[in-house]
């Protein structure tokens, strides 16, 4: 389990890498999210709950720019990792784990641009962060869930990330899978990286995050993740199951 | 003989691999819907000037059709019914305006079904002029077509733009239909640009051999369908058109291909069990 102390957490003069104010994001006319305002700085994890619908993901990509504001304002554009839902990627695509990987380049590299010495460097080196150099020339497709999801990662790092957007990691993840990202998503931030998790999973969001926002349809509530897990019309909000306590609550 | 297999063998090499994008990323409606929305001019540009027309008359309707599927299908809103709509629709106008030639029934039959053997050596260039716009539209943007094939909203969140990819897909789908619909007819380049990327999608290992077995795929069925078709209408056998011929060849390579396909994952399944 990844340990976070309050020695450990960023400078809160730090600048914020994106600042929203009062924004509102939605699809086809209608209001998905509303009245947010959020930033990050460098080094913080905050993590997005809420019940399916709440808006975390409809955050995640107002965050990445996929999603304009449809009012208020979204401050900064940082340089963005994004690890998807891994249930979404077709697991028969033919391509190598390598192959992954090598996607996260192809927007510094544009059309047709061959990748250079420092691409392939950056190709291994977040190969080896997630632990898959032994496995890069297997077919994607024929990983577990879990180094599926490390695939992805890898592919969001290769970019060397000052954001890095992960939306619902835990799911159908073992044990040691989990905790293996656990531990990834603590190095980032340690080295700076701000880390933004949507999650069911209240332990997880616990074991993992400084800050939380709690979502439905608008942010219910923001702040310390200790805190506002232990308010009960909070986790009541949640409508979470029994389990996904946070383990030291 | 000789110019028909050529002009398949250049419509192989174009769609090995367009055919292997449309497999991984599904778009085989969509691309019926391209193809039948072609018809109309193709219909409209032979009726008014033969030949010549005929290029002319269903580029335009192309273009127009790539635009408004490649719409319709980012809509997100019921794009099945739309595009169904558009296909039965531009259909029945093609069906209409040469319904109105003296000649209808075999003119309609030649533009449905092609007319491969009788495709002459003059229009082999504006064949392979069109496959070869459609294959750099592809080549250009193959890697952001990979990524959004793989994970599109990734893609979307690395800056990828999926209306352009989309677009020049759409627009390669369309001038493959335009360029082929001479020679295999277009319902059957239908057969001509699904079948070869979904043989690839059950052998292929990886995307460099997905696209070589698309390829080598399409050129082989072309031989053998030509081969068979006019051994037979020269035998006085029976008089098979090298069109349809080429793709029941495809048809049944791809009936091989997953009975393949089956055995090798049953053999699979069982092989732990034997283990144990």
């Amino acid at each position: 389990m990844a340990d976070r102390h309050p020695q450990d957490r960023p400078d809160p003069i730090r600048r914020s890498l994106i600042t929203l104010r009062d924004a509102a994001f939605g699809y086809d006319g209608r209001v998905a999210l509303e009245h947010v305002d959020f930033d990050i700085v460098p080094g913080e994890a905050v993590a997005l709950l809420g019940r399916n619908g709440a808006g975390k993901s409809t955050l995640l990509k107002g965050l990445l720019g996929i999603l304009s504001p449809a009012s208020g304002t979204v401050v900064g554009s940082p340089r963005t990792g994004y690890l998807p839902q891994t249930h979404r990627i077709d697991p028969d695509f033919p391509i190598t784990v390598r192959q992954a990987v090598t996607m996260g380049r192809y927007h510094d590299r544009g059309w047709l641009r061959p990748m250079r010495r420092v691409d392939r460097e950056a190709i291994d080196a977040a190969l080896e962060r997630v632990d898959l150099s032994g496995l890069a020339r297997s077919r994607f497709g024929d990983l577990s869930g879990g180094q599926r999801q490390r695939a992805l990662l890898a592919r969001a790092l290769t970019t060397s990330p000052e954001l890095l957007l992960l939306d619902e990691p835990f799911n159908g993840l073992d044990r040691p899978s989990r905790d293996q990202l656990l531990r990834t998503i603590s190095a980032l931030t340690a080295e700076g990286v701000a880390v933004v998790v949507s999650t069911h999973d209240l332990t997880l969001a616990h074991d993992v995050c400084d800050r939380a926002l709690i979502l439905d349809g608008r942010v219910v509530a923001s702040g310390n993740v200790d805190e506002l897990l232990h308010d009960h019309h909070l986790r009541a909000t949640l409508h979470d199951d029994p389990h996904s306590q946070p383990a030291h609550a | 003989m000789a110019t028909a297999l050529a002009a398949l063998l250049l419509i192989a090499v174009a769609v090995g691999p367009i055919s292997t994008l449309v497999s991984l990323r599904g778009l085989e409606f969509l691309s019926e819907g391209i193809i039948h929305a072609v018809f109309p001019g193709i219909v409209v540009g032979y009726v008014v000037a033969g030949i010549p027309g005929l290029y002319l008359g269903s580029l335009l309707a192309a273009a127009i059709a790539a635009a408004v599927l490649t719409f319709i299908s980012r809509s997100g809103v019921a794009s099945g019914p739309s595009i169904a709509i558009v296909l039965t629709s531009a259909f029945g106008i093609g069906v209409i305006v040469v319904s109105q030639r003296s000649d209808y029934a075999g003119q309609l039959q030649q533009l449905l079904f092609g007319r491969v053997f009788t495709i002459s050596a003059s229009e082999l260039l504006p064949l392979a002029l069109g496959l070869f716009i459609a294959l750099a539209l592809v080549a250009i943007t193959w890697r952001r077509q990979v990524y959004v094939a793989f994970d599109r909203e990734g893609a979307t969140a690395a800056g990828a733009r999926p209306l352009t990819t989309d677009l020049a897909l759409n627009g390669a789908i369309a001038l493959t239909v335009v360029a082929a619909s001479a020679a295999v007819g277009t319902l059957l380049v239908l057969a001509v640009i699904i079948i070869p990327g979904a043989v690839a999608r059950l052998v292929g290992s990886s995307l460099s051999v997905g696209v070589a077995i698309a390829t080598a795929f399409g050129a082989f069925s072309a031989w053998i369908g030509l081969t068979v078709a006019f051994s037979l209408s020269v035998s006085g056998a029976t008089h098979l058109p090298g069109g349809a011929a080429t793709v029941l060849v495809m048809v049944l390579a791809y009936l091989l291909a997953g009975a393949m396909r089956f055995g090798r994952n049953v053999a699979r399944k069982r092989l732990p069990a034997r283990e144990r």
